[in-house]
């Protein structure tokens, strides 16, 4: 019961979002059920990250091939629009522009720094809702070889969009931890501090990027 | 002396509380003090609690941490019952008195937990989420310096919880010992299963604070739908 800093959950739920990260677009899925096509959609795309991330090659090839793969499967514009929050009304299209693009390469950057964490986690899904036409929520279990023992079971959702044949996946969710809600509550306190600029957000993320392509970590440091 | 510390750092917090207002949108009206609370408890984090829960790594075998992580499990389990029955959950009840009632016989005291391959799983309760249960907002943004995130609801919570703990009731010879002990062994074994899970978000977050802030939310609300998506209210991306 006691909680010093932070709660037991807490942590454990931001350990896994980390985790999450990689594992949500990666892992195959253990159960064969009768899925609908967003259902099917998670789960061939899992099979495919998989395929990536257990296949042959450099580390350099593997991590090219998982950035096209992710480039394809996700709609990195509707989830950088979305973190903007107000501040995406105010910005011209150039500097939009540009916030898309920085916030591509972070993606990648996020993505590439928890690259080597995978350990054969694995993803079953245990269903779908279909919240209004073209806009899905699937959930999945995590399914973990190396889960501590009186782990609750960590379920992730993904956000899907689109019809059949041109889905894309644009928001993760893990134990209800939801990263654009996030990133966007992290963005938009960076810019209440700068002058609402998303020119300096811009600025900000290309370093970061730029730090784990030089071999660093994601503080930019 | 676990109670009376308590009592005292949550009841400036919501003292503090008492007199909030929303100018930010962020419910943070105390978002200056909270970041300076937020830096110590950093600083704890970073000098106190990491190197100890490294040390507690590098001493105590794998298998001897696992039991005194179950052993303090089962400890709370009396305070998520009375939760349960609060939420009127009765099967979560059930769940939870027949984990305590396996582990602590056949656990040996809770060292073991039998219960999980019983398939009873575990979850976890408190007077915080009832309070959200019968409609409480949480109030605004606090954190509290050793406790972390803790808005008024949260922090009334937990000096309720230690009225439905049984360990309050029993007053041993060395119960000052008994009590910090228990509080420092949980605080070790939360940091030593998660060790650098503070550095990776920080690391990803361009406002460090701002991301805590947000995920303790979302943290929270989740526990309280029990883990159910929240479907109805997802982001309009």
């Amino acid at each position: 019961m006691t909680r010093l800093f932070p709660r037991a959950h807490f942590l454990g739920a931001l350990r896994l979002l980390a985790l999450a990260a990689i594992v949500a677009v990666a892992m195959p899925l253990a159960a064969a059920r009768a899925a609908t096509p967003a259902e099917d959609f998670v789960q061939t795309n899992v099979q495919k990250g998989l395929a990536i991330l257990n296949g042959g090659g450099s580390k350099e090839q593997q991590r090219e091939e998982f950035r096209s793969f992710l480039l394809k499967l996700t709609d990195l514009k509707r989830i950088a629009d979305y973190t903007l929050g107000p501040a995406k009304n105010t910005t011209s299209p150039a500097d939009l522009a540009a916030f898309e693009d920085a916030f591509r390469e972070y993606a990648f950057a996020v993505y590439e720094s928890e690259f080597s964490k995978y350990s054969g986690q694995t993803l079953k899904v245990t269903g779908s809702v279909e919240r209004k036409a073209g806009d899905y929520l699937v959930s999945t279990v995590l399914v973990d070889p190396h889960a501590q023992k009186g782990q609750e079971p960590i379920q992730v959702d993904f956000r899907i969009f689109g019809t059949p044949g041109h889905f894309t996946v644009a928001d993760i969710i893990v134990l209800g931890l939801d990263l654009a809600i996030t990133e966007q509550d992290d963005f938009s306190s960076f810019l209440a501090q700068n002058n609402n600029s998303v020119k300096a957000l811009t600025v900000e993320l290309k370093k970061r990027a730029a730090n784990v392509r030089a071999g660093g970590d994601l503080s930019g440091k | 002396m676990r109670g009376l510390s308590r009592f005292f750092v949550v009841g400036m917090g919501l003292l503090l509380a008492g007199c909030a207002t929303d100018p930010t949108g962020a419910n943070d009206p105390y978002e200056q003090t909270n970041r300076a609370v937020f830096d110590f408890d950093q600083k704890l984090d970073k000098y106190f609690i990491g190197p100890s829960a490294e040390a507690y790594v590098a001493v105590v075998p794998s298998p001897a941490r696992q039991g005194v992580h179950n052993f303090l499990l089962n400890l709370d389990l009396p305070v998520t019952f009375a939760n349960d029955l609060l939420q009127g959950e009765m099967s979560r009840a059930g769940d939870t008195l027949g984990r305590f009632t396996i582990n602590s016989t056949l656990g040996v005291a809770g060292l073991f937990d039998p219960a999980t391959d019983f398939g009873i799983p575990a979850h976890t309760e408190d007077f915080g989420q009832t309070l959200a249960t019968w409609g409480v907002g949480e109030g605004p943004y606090l954190v509290l310096p050793f406790f972390g995130p803790d808005p008024p609801r949260d922090a009334t919570g937990q000096v309720v919880d230690i009225f439905f703990d049984p360990t309050t009731y029993i007053k041993l010879r060395e119960h000052f010992w008994w009590s910090a002990g228990r509080e420092y062994f949980t605080v070790v074994d939360t940091k030593s299963r998660n060790l650098d899970t503070l550095q990776n978000i920080e690391r990803g977050s361009v406002d460090y604070y701002a991301s805590v802030r947000s995920l303790y939310r979302q943290l929270r609300n989740n526990e309280i739908r029990n883990g159910r998506p929240d479907v109805q209210n997802l982001p309009d991306l």
